[in-house]
């Protein structure tokens, strides 16, 4: 009797092909984009999605052609901040589907571009009896669809805004071998940098290059007279930069003018970048960069 | 996975008229030997058809219409927006109503390619240019899908 390895193909579906033909698609994507970083924190509400698209704002102001995919699939929030609603009508032919274009001509794609409400959950399953077994699993195929099927087309930068935790770093190292890196964010809280301490080691262990970490919220600026003074009590971020032996590329001060302005569809840093924040923006990005000038391969 | 016909020793090939029951939990897929026409039916349950549907292939050959840009997402999103679910019918040989793209475009990607085959042979064999929602609860009825 024949053996598994004695049937050529698998009776007619090619499975294998498929697979190979859904690589070669996202290959072909990607190889239009030049750099692709992650943004990433331990922990949820450190402002990474602000700090994602006001840095996304910098590297526009500066010339390059930049874009966001939002990696954060059940608390999407780069639509928002970029100043696009959720009613945009999705434009979907052979050749994917038109990424957002938010301020600054910022290019995105997020799972709220396609839900029908703003106040529309992301959900597999309408049935109380639905099983969340492989809820994974189906996340990591939308992400490479998300990444896949945006006609991104030529792009200098891709910033991955990820969601809280370091699971889904496993699912963009296995999309984009290439990438260049993370940048980890935190708060100078001792929980918050407790839970990225986990992140900074889960990557080094597994070889993914960090760029470095970014403090947020490091101090209160007064949006009158651009005083700064401390807003939280904790270990200074640079210490536990040190101590992970990872570069300290940047410390970003809390500014209510941030929120303000993302609110209003308007990015901070776009009218702001001469202001203490918007400096203090600039000088991560220029860390960033600095990095991908010394490490990339492109 | 492959399917062997023991007796004649031949790998069993997929038939492009599976079945899929309507909730789609459950799929349905039939295999004949291409020596005897002996046919079987793998009939999975329903943590494997939620697998299949995951990865992001089409069960019995890629088609146009089911490897297009969001698929899985579209098809399987519980509340997505309707530009997701339309699909594109390619077979020139057939009209389609609207309410019919509608339809087979809500049948999850991976078998639908499986589904629409069903449907033209259907309507191939009565002689049916128009593909309608009627024809299809036809072909619901008569197989299952």
């Amino acid at each position: 009797m024949k053996t598994y390895h004695d049937l050529a193909g698998d009776g007619g579906s090619n499975i294998i092909a498929q697979v190979v033909s859904q690589r070669e698609k996202l290959r072909s994507r990607l190889d239009k984009i030049k750099h692709k970083i992650s943004l990433m924190s331990g922990k949820g509400g450190v402002g990474k999605s602000s700090i994602t698209a006001n840095m996304a704002a910098c590297l526009a102001d500066r010339g390059y052609r930049v874009g966001i995919l939002d990696a954060d699939l059940n608390g999407p929030s780069i639509g928002h901040l970029l100043g696009v609603g959720n009613d945009r009508k999705l434009t979907i032919d052979e050749n994917g589907v038109a990424p957002g274009v938010g301020a600054m001509g910022i290019k995105f794609m997020s799972m709220d571009m396609l839900l029908p409400t703003p106040d529309s959950p992301v959900m597999w399953t309408e049935e109380a009896g639905g099983t969340a077994a492989w809820v994974s699993t189906m996340e990591s195929t939308a992400l490479r669809e998300l990444l896949m099927d945006t006609q991104w087309g030529e792009l200098d930068y891709l910033l991955i805004d990820m969601p809280p935790g370091s699971d889904r770093i496993d699912n963009v190292r296995d999309l984009i071998p290439e990438l260049e890196g993370v940048v980890e964010i935190t708060i100078p809280s001792p929980v918050s940098q407790h839970i990225v301490s986990k992140s900074i080691t889960k990557n080094s262990k597994m070889g993914v290059p960090i760029i470095g970490l970014v403090e947020n919220m490091a101090t209160y600026v007064c949006p009158h007279c651009e005083q700064e003074g401390k807003l939280f009590e904790g270990e200074d971020v640079r210490k536990l930069a040190q101590s992970k032996e990872i570069p300290f590329i940047g410390k970003i001060p809390f500014d209510t003018r941030i929120s303000r302005k993302t609110a209003s569809g308007t990015l901070f840093y776009a009218e702001n970048k001469e202001s203490v924040t918007g400096k203090a923006i600039a000088a991560a990005v220029d860390n960033i960069l600095k990095f991908i000038d010394k490490n990339s391969k492109r | 996975m492959k399917f062997l016909c023991v007796p004649c020793d031949e790998q069993m090939q997929t038939q492009t008229d599976g079945i899929m029951p309507a909730e789609a939990k459950n799929i349905s897929l039939k295999f004949k030997c291409p020596k005897c026409n002996h046919t079987i039916a793998m009939l999975t349950n329903q943590f494997e058809t939620e697998f299949v549907s995951k990865i992001g292939v089409e069960l019995g050959g890629q088609s146009a219409v089911g490897s297009g840009p969001l698929s899985m997402v579209g098809s399987q999103l519980a509340q997505g927006k309707e530009e997701l679910k339309q699909t594109v019918m390619k077979d020139e040989d057939f009209e389609w109503t609207e309410e019919a793209k509608v339809r087979i475009g809500r049948v999850p990607f991976f078998v639908r390619n499986m589904a629409k085959k069903t449907v033209i042979g259907f309507a191939r064999e009565r002689g049916i240019k128009v593909i309608d929602a009627k024809l299809m609860d036809e072909v619901r009825e008569k197989v299952g899908m």
